[in-house]
């Protein structure tokens, strides 16, 4: 029963990174059409910057958390202005733009390897806890902020979404640019908005796993390697989908976990992704996986 | 010196035949790869794993390798094509992480981390291939053997229905051309040969583990297809000699020796940006494509 129990806490605590992952990730997706890979190195660059000011310049928590925040944001912000927008101009392919964002991964990953070492980081602060019971199960302090987190940012994203102009223009967007052309939205502006919203999403997240685990400068490619599997499994296009998503996919990996062994987890997810290109094509949602167009 | 110029031949030898194998997908095919790593990774730990276990010879295990790779080439292939572009990417890149966990967790098989030590050296008819100088004509040997292998492979009717799809994969179907075996092939094709560079690598440093496997050197082959020009044979040859030669540059900078690697990698990322932003284009890649399939 306590086994259960803990299970359940594994799963539930893993599947809100995941959930906040990918849909930081799919906000950006859904109006780009495109794999932003330089979105690991946001999340990445939250957890270094908030590494950097709280552990290295030793300013307080509440100012250091947001200031990282704010920083990693603007990353993100000028991946779009400096790379993605002149491409977007030039039309190019969604195919060349990922390209174009391995790239940019690899540069900005590496820069944080030079300016931080490859070593694992933590920002935890004092001794490890056992943390709090619960029938049996334990789960610490830091664990369950994380979750509420997570479940609070994905509930006010979603309102975001459907009641603020600028969430209306970004749904409006990803649904029918053309139409948006015309009625006179500026598409450059909600994307520049929607990397602002993905990106701060985005680096939140990397802050609260560093928070729970250690980070290294590639941890970001790893979660969001995770979040994309959650993404299409749940649905491009259908955030909700996110949430069964996200279970599905924790669930099978702690599975997995206990019953084979641990270090087999990072396979399982995509054998799952394999699985449901194969036989579930359009993940949980009915929208229509993307295939050449006539 | 001559040794250290020998081994620096014998890289830009292997790297320029993933990358052409890699071409058959990446280019022709337009099926941007990020397994590539683990297909060369399978050709290196089946030859290894045959030799050391099994005793068999570098002859016998390439083939072995091979259909290894390319089996897991099919299966995958059923899955991946069913996608286009960033799907497939990300497709791509979830079977680079499986066989990549695979060779890092396997134990009983691969050894996990601790690598496969003492992979002897290539027997040829009763010599052993043990010097530099022998394994560098063998490398050579083979890469223009695989070289003009797919050059020609390009030039049949096969390869003019890949290169139809990648300019119109409609139209092309329309001519009833079936473009998806194509494309299988080209993919299974493209993993098969990259066995051969895997298990050459193998018995020439006698000493393999997953590190050599992963996806930053998946990353690191695409880009030098990428650098080279997609298409252009020749070019996969000079982006392999200048991302290979480019470490050792680097070394003259007299840097610690994680942030040459760390510049090395900044370096082709910013060529891959560079490219793909169409000033520089020109100046980069020579895109043979166009004029190629008018003349066909």
């Amino acid at each position: 029963m306590v086994m259960y129990i803990q299970f359940f806490i594994n799963v539930f605590l893993f599947s809100s990174f995941n959930i906040l992952i990918s849909l930081s990730f799919s906000i950006i997706y859904n109006l780009t059409k495109f794999f932003h890979i330089a979105h690991a190195v946001v999340i990445t660059l939250g957890a270094y910057f908030s590494y950097a000011l709280y552990k290295q310049i030793e300013l307080p928590l509440w100012f250091a958390i947001p200031a990282a925040i704010t920083g990693a944001t603007m990353m993100g912000m000028l991946t779009e202005i400096v790379v993605y927008r002149p491409l977007r101009k030039q039309g190019v392919t969604p195919m060349s733009m990922l390209i174009a964002s391995i790239g940019l991964y690899t540069l900005l990953q590496n820069v944080v390897s030079i300016l931080w070492g490859d070593d694992a980081k933590t920002i935890r602060s004092g001794e490890v806890t056992v943390g709090n019971e619960i029938f049996g199960a334990y789960i610490t302090d830091t664990q369950f902020v994380i979750m509420f987190v997570c479940l609070l940012l994905f509930c006010l994203t979603l309102f975001f979404l459907k009641f603020t102009a600028l969430g209306k223009a970004i749904r409006a967007v990803s649904n029918n640019p053309e139409l948006c052309d015309i009625y006179g939205i500026n598409a450059n502006r909600v994307i520049l908005g929607a990397f602002a919203i993905g990106s701060a999403l985005g680096a939140t997240a990397g802050i609260l796993i560093a928070f729970d685990t250690d980070m290294t400068p590639t941890f970001g490619f790893r979660v969001l390697l995770y979040g994309t599997v959650v993404m299409i499994i749940g649905g491009v296009g259908h955030t909700k989908g996110l949430i069964w998503g996200a279970l599905l996919l924790a669930t099978a990996q702690h599975l997995a976990g206990y019953y084979i062994d641990s270090k087999w987890m990072e396979a399982v997810a995509y054998f799952i992704l394999v699985a449901f290109l194969l036989w579930k094509p359009l993940g949980f949602s009915g929208k229509r996986l993307k295939k050449v167009e006539i | 010196m001559i040794d250290y110029l020998l081994h620096l031949a014998i890289f830009i030898g292997l790297y320029a035949m993933l990358a052409q194998s890699l071409n058959l997908a990446a280019g022709y095919a337009g099926l941007m790869s990020l397994a590539h790593a683990g297909f060369y990774g399978v050709g290196a730990y089946t030859t290894a794993i045959l030799s050391v276990e099994y005793g068999w010879n570098f002859w016998l295990n390439v083939p072995v390798a091979m259909l290894v790779s390319g089996s897991i080439a099919l299966v995958v292939g059923l899955a991946a094509l069913r996608t286009v572009d960033d799907y497939f990417i990300i497709c791509t890149l979830g079977v680079q992480v499986i066989v990549f966990s695979i060779m890092n967790n396997w134990m009983e098989l691969t050894r996990g981390p601790l690598g496969i030590p003492g992979i002897p050296s290539i027997g040829i008819l009763g010599f052993t291939l043990d010097n530099k100088m022998a394994f560098l004509v063998l490398t050579v040997v083979l890469a223009s053997l695989q070289f003009f292998l797919i050059r020609n492979v390009m030039q049949s009717s096969f390869g003019n229905v890949l290169l139809a799809a990648s300019e119109d994969e409609i139209f092309t179907q329309s001519l009833g051309k079936n473009v998806a075996s194509a494309k299988m092939v080209a993919f299974t094709l493209s993993a098969v040969f990259a066995t051969i560079p895997g298990a050459l690598y193998a018995h020439y440093v006698s000493y393999i583990d997953p590190s050599s496997f992963t996806t930053d050197e998946s990353i690191f082959i695409l880009a030098i297809v990428v650098i080279g020009g997609r298409k252009n044979t020749w070019g996969s040859l000079a982006s392999a000699a200048f991302l290979v030669l480019l470490p050792e540059a680097l070394r003259f900078l007299n840097l610690p020796n994680s942030t040459a690697a760390n510049l090395h990698q900044i370096i082709y990322g910013l060529l891959l940006i560079a490219i793909v932003m169409r000033k520089y284009k020109r100046i980069l890649i020579k895109t043979m494509s166009k004029d190629k399939f008018l003349s066909v």
